[in-house]
């Protein structure tokens, strides 16, 4: 309950009434759109949770087997298998405007030959855990993409939210009760004028 | 327009994703990754769309930290489980997402 800082005039007024009813619109926009937006998060956020326990699980284990592999290895036989890597990843970007949030899709085209090393000085381990990893890759690329809709989402939410909840319980409250207020004053003086009036022409007859 | 796709962490962690193509930065704590990243969201001649951070290093970011890698479109940073194992960072992070956009954990 708070009354804005505004003259008691029917000018103000007229203003106020104005404004309620661009809040009311505005309210209802962005309610529409906190919707729409949640009606979106609830869909990728549970594949999201999803995605997230599967490359828990595949990259743990990848990780592993390199760490195992690497053990077997000499260091600088390592170093040297590592060292010239000839895939090409082409990662291309489009971004979808939902509801004013501009959310990424990944697009992942691999190129070239992985395993760019010889035979002496490795082992099939590792072998094994750079399959292991390339494999665990791509979804690596889904759950980037879903776990960044997500966060895009949230935080649009988050800010469209609070603004929802600004309009509706401070704002249009705060003009409508000003609306009210203006209206109780001017009503208050129209009734002071009429009585004024009232009692002046009382006065000049009981004189006459 | 082609992106790069980089991968933070321990050494030994991620050199193996070398050999994949992607580009890997090795950091040993998590400021030294905090100061890679910013970086890399940088650099103009290089356009990162997905950063990828070990857990070990991505449990201490600030929430400074969290808020300004967020904020832009891309690049996308996320978080992987280390060769230790999942640290439940990264589910606690996409917890916290949830929190902020519907204002309670409705995963659970």
């Amino acid at each position: 309950m708070a009354i804005l800082n505004v003259n008691p005039t029917r000018m103000a007024l007229l203003d106020l009434k104005k404004r309620v009813k661009s809040a009311e619109r505005g309210h209802k926009l962005l309610k529409d759109k906190q919707d729409g937006l949640m009606k979106h998060f609830m869909e990728i956020v549970r594949d999201a949770k999803k995605l997230r326990e599967e490359v828990e699980e595949m990259l743990g284990d990848a990780f592993k087997k390199f760490l195992i592999a690497s053990a077997w290895m000499k260091e600088a036989d390592l170093r040297n298998a590592l060292s010239s890597p000839q895939a090409k990843l082409a990662l291309s970007v489009k971004t979808k405007n939902v509801m004013s949030v501009r959310i990424p899709f990944f697009e992942l085209e691999k190129e070239g030959e992985i395993k760019t090393y010889g035979y002496a000085g490795t082992n099939a381990l590792l072998d094994e855990a750079i399959d292991a990893l390339n494999e665990a890759f791509e979804i690596l690329i889904q759950l980037a993409q879903i776990e960044k809709q997500a966060e895009a989402l949230a935080i649009e939410l988050e800010t469209t939210r609070r603004r929802v909840n600004a309009l509706e319980h401070k704002m249009i409250p705060d003009l409508k009760d000003t609306v009210k207020y203006i209206r109780l004053k001017l009503d208050e003086g129209e009734r002071s004028a009429i009585i004024g009036t009232m009692k002046v022409k009382a006065q000049i007859e009981a004189a006459a | 327009m082609n992106y790069q796709i980089a991968i933070i962490g321990s050494k030994e962690a991620i050199e193996g994703f070398s050999l994949l193509g992607v580009k890997t930065v090795p950091a040993q704590n998590t400021e030294e990754a905090v100061e890679k990243i910013r970086e890399m969201k940088r650099s103009s001649d290089e356009v990162f769309a997905i950063i990828f951070i070990t857990e070990d290093l991505a449990k201490d970011f600030t929430q400074d930290d969290e808020k300004f890698f967020a904020k832009d479109p891309l690049p996308a940073i996320i978080p992987l489980p280390s060769h230790h194992g999942s640290t439940g960072y990264s589910m606690e992070r996409l917890s916290r997402i949830v929190e902020r956009a519907v204002g309670s954990d409705i995963l659970k």
